[in-house]
């Protein structure tokens, strides 16, 4: 059963080959995996070498336990309440830290961003400030703070405002300026301007920032709660290993891996949720 | 009088941040901030110091630049490899982006137990946190090149190596570049925290100890040092970027003017 | 008068050892998951030497798959392509092609005499007469004063003589091109086929030209192959039997001009409406 081929869009040159509907197979004769498929395979080899590594001997039993004793390790975990406990201390910190570093940029961003003179008094110290890496402040978090949950929201707020700040700027910087001309011409007040223009200019930059700061915030409270030994996975991490708990620090190191990955597919799927109602310009501008 | 409107811009904000935070200390001494004028001689007294430089400094930012070197070639080299291949993509990906997902300072530990507290060590807590930047980056650099490239390529008989040279990497460059600069900061992140643990040296063990040993002035001295090399860092990579990159920027400058 | 065509479903096609491209009973049928798509059903004709060839036909008649196919860059389902005697099984080396995206096709990063110069610097030609290579195609596609500058500062036109320019540099014995000029405006669209004409004359080297644009296949060709709507096979081979020396003027205001003009256009009408030759009906 044959069928013509779809005609042509003019302008944009797609490869040659059926219309958008079908799927291509690959030409050759040879049966191909589907890539969903091939990733499972590649999770199952990976965790077939990490078994294998320690019992043939290839790498210290002690110290680097086969995946079978960590992923029971980890099963074991799901049951106790303690390490629940751990993940919503890590998972609050994440979650305060990251708000409120939310909100503070983007009002700051916004104010900045929208006034030229503030822009350019504030470029110097902002491009300053920036690259300052946040362990910097561990030893003022542990003075300030000591071993409280405090100390960590100190670092995932300084950390998170930068990423989110510059790309609130950017957003800003990207208002079209005819759009805002002609809201002022009308009489728009600036709470009006903002709301109706340079917000849904800036979203699709502040879920970018939102985004990378939602990774940044995990790293940053684990390292907080790892170093300093504030409450959290990271805490149990480094308690497990100076108790010789191998097994179980390997388990949490997993589970916190696993965090990390939940929030990023979340936090994707938040992106495109509130941005399907923006098909507007997207730009994801180098952290 | 444009040079005197740009240096007040420049300059005019820190002053006066520098301004109130002599005002906020000038009363009687507080604990936690030391004043502006404390701070600067402390700095010079602690870093200025031959050595420190030499027994801290200089071989914390030499672990740095081995971890990172190593990182980015073997980021690169298997990003090439991985990305060039569709199935090598589809086998790796889930596994990757775990790695990804994962706080690079949580394989301290880990490294810690398995290769020891020495230099290696620390070397390899830098690798193995900043090698997942420039790889994911490497993939999606190469995997995202336009057809019509790959298919010049191969009309003209292209292949192999030259063609990684003349088409692929430099295709790939802008993204690859990106990973870097992550790279780079969680580099710097990294060398400090491997410091932190069980070491006797360093610029993060020296901060550290300060803080232990309540020396407040010196501490902070030690947050404007890392907050320096920070800056530094990030300046260098920039004027690398700029000049690698220099086509991608005046492509870019035309596309948006158009 | 009638043009002289052929009848049938084939091309015109030369004695043995006297065509330099060679296409016979060529057929692409794509697999997808919505089962199989044919593209091209049966494409024969051959090319001679020194020869300027249009490729015409209605949207979605598989132009670029056929050109594809031709250049080694896609393997066919059956038949096959012949240069020189030798089959293709990839992109041969005395084969050049000119895409129709100039913009993706030339490489950013490298200056336009750079990116002139690759492909000879990868097959191993020594520095000296890479050069003159270099110099003599730049000079012949009018290019000799920007060799330093990046393809994204030139204008469309000039990036699309940049890419003919690496063409020809490359000294193939055959030059495809697909639909080369369509992203052109008009204005340099003329400039650019008095160009190929030009080159064509000058280098003696056969092209083989893939357009939508009648009035440009009949301009531009010694010979014009009409192609059918999808499965593509040949609806006629036409020879175009204007004056060797043409002018945008000139020859597109003779009479026999709108003859062939009006000829073509309807073939490729009949071929919309899903016409197809008589042979080709029997199948």
């Amino acid at each position: 059963m044959t069928q013509t081929v779809a005609a042509k869009t003019p302008g944009r040159r797609a490869e040659p080959g059926p219309g958008k509907g079908a799927k291509r197979r690959s030409g050759s004769a040879r049966k191909r995996l589907s890539d969903p498929l091939l990733g499972l395979l590649g999770v199952v080899a990976f965790l077939a070498v990490w078994e294998l590594l320690p019992r043939l001997g290839l790498a210290p039993q002690k110290y680097l336990p086969p995946a079978s004793e960590v992923l029971a390790a980890l099963v074991r975990d799901f049951g106790l309440a303690d390490f629940w406990k751990a993940v919503g201390e890590t998972m609050a910190a994440w979650a305060i830290g990251l708000a409120v570093a939310v909100v503070l940029a983007t009002v700051l961003g916004l104010v900045i961003g929208m006034s030229q003179f503030l822009r350019r008094a504030t470029y110097s110290t902002v491009e300053f400030l920036r690259p300052i890496p946040s362990v910097a402040l561990i030893p003022l978090a542990v003075l300030l703070f000591g071993v409280k949950m405090e100390s960590t929201l100190m670092l995932v707020i300084y950390a998170c405002f930068w990423q989110v700040l510059i790309q609130v700027l950017y957003g800003v910087a990207d208002v079209d300026n005819v759009a805002m001309n002609t809201a002022r011409s009308y009489g728009f007040s600036t709470a009006q301007r903002v709301r109706d223009v340079v917000f849904p200019t800036m979203l699709p930059y502040l879920m970018t920032g939102i985004r990378l700061a939602a990774s940044v915030a995990l790293i940053l409270a684990i390292t907080a709660e790892l170093v300093i030994g504030s409450p959290g996975l990271g805490h149990e991490i480094s308690l497990a290993q100076s108790g010789g708990a191998i097994s179980g620090m390997y388990a949490l190191i997993l589970a916190t891996g696993l965090l990390g990955v939940a929030i990023n597919l979340a936090t994707r799927k938040v992106e495109k949720r509130v941005l399907s109602w923006h098909p507007s310009v997207r730009g994801e501008v180098a952290a | 009088m444009r040079i005197l409107k740009n240096t007040l811009y420049l300059v005019g904000l820190p002053i006066l941040l520098l301004a109130l935070w002599a005002l906020a200390t000038s009363g009687a001494p507080n604990f936690f901030v030391p004043t502006p004028a404390t701070l600067a001689t402390t700095f010079g007294e602690v870093w200025f110091d031959a050595d420190r430089l030499l027994d801290d400094v200089l071989p914390s930012l030499g672990r740095l630049a081995a971890g990172v070197l190593a990182a980015i070639v073997l980021g690169v080299v298997l990003g090439l490899l991985v990305g060039m291949n569709r199935t090598l993509r589809a086998l790796t990906e889930p596994v990757f982006e775990f790695f990804r997902a994962l706080p690079p300072p949580v394989l301290v530990p880990v490294l810690m137990l398995l290769v020891g507290t020495n230099d290696a060590m620390k070397v390899a807590v830098i690798v193995s946190g900043c090698v997942w930047p420039v790889l994911l980056n490497t993939i999606e650099g190469v995997r995202s090149i336009d057809p019509v490239q790959n298919e010049t390529s191969r009309s003209y008989g292209i292949h192999g190596l030259p063609r990684i040279r003349y088409q692929v990497l430099p295709s790939a460059a802008p993204t690859i570049m990106a990973g870097v600069r992550q790279c780079l900061s969680i580099g710097l992140i990294l060398m400090v925290i491997s410091e932190m643990f069980a070491a006797s040296s360093g610029l993060g063990f020296t901060i550290v100890q300060f803080q232990r040993s309540f020396a407040i002035p010196e501490m902070w001295s030690g947050i404007v040092m890392l907050g320096l090399i920070g800056v530094a860092l990030s300046f260098i990579f920039q004027s690398a970027e700029r000049r690698v990159l220099r086509w991608y920027h005046g492509l870019k400058e035309v596309e948006n003017a158009a | 008068m009638q043009p002289e065509t052929t009848a049938g479903h084939a091309g015109r096609t030369l004695p043995e050892g006297q065509a330099l491209l060679s296409v016979r009973g060529l057929k692409k049928v794509y697999k997808t998951d919505a089962g199989d798509i044919e593209a091209v059903r049966n494409l024969t004709f051959d090319l001679g030497r020194n020869e300027l060839a249009c490729l015409v036909g209605p949207s979605g008649s598989g132009k670029t798959t056929l050109l594809k196919c031709i250049s080694g860059l896609l393997a066919s389902t059956e038949g096959e392509v012949r240069l020189d005697g030798q089959k293709v099984t990839g992109p041969p080396k005395k084969m050049a092609v000119v895409f129709q995206e100039y913009g993706r096709s030339l490489f950013p990063w490298l200056r336009v005499a750079d990116n002139v110069e690759l492909p000879l610097k990868n097959a191993g030609v020594p520095k000296d007469e890479r050069r003159k290579l270099v110099a003599d195609a730049l000079e012949a596609v009018g290019l000799a004063h920007v060799p330093k500058s990046y393809p994204w500062q030139l204008s469309g036109g000039m990036q699309q003589r940049v890419a003919i320019a690496r063409a020809i540099a490359y000294q193939p014995e055959v030059l495809l091109m697909d639909e080369p000029f369509a992203a052109v405006d008009a204005q340099t669209r003329a400039d650019l086929e008095d160009l190929i004409r030009r080159i064509h004359r000058d280098l003696g080297v056969t092209v083989l030209f893939v357009t939508h644009d009648i009035d440009e296949s009949v301009y531009l060709g010694e010979r014009v192959i009409i192609l059918s709507s999808s499965p593509t096979v040949v609806q006629e081979d036409l020879v175009i039997d204007l004056p060797d020396v043409r002018d945008q003027l000139e020859t597109r205001a003779l009479p026999r001009f709108t003859e062939l003009r009006h000829h073509v256009y309807e073939q490729i009408q009949r071929a919309k409406k899903g016409h197809r030759p008589e042979a080709a009906l029997q199948k």
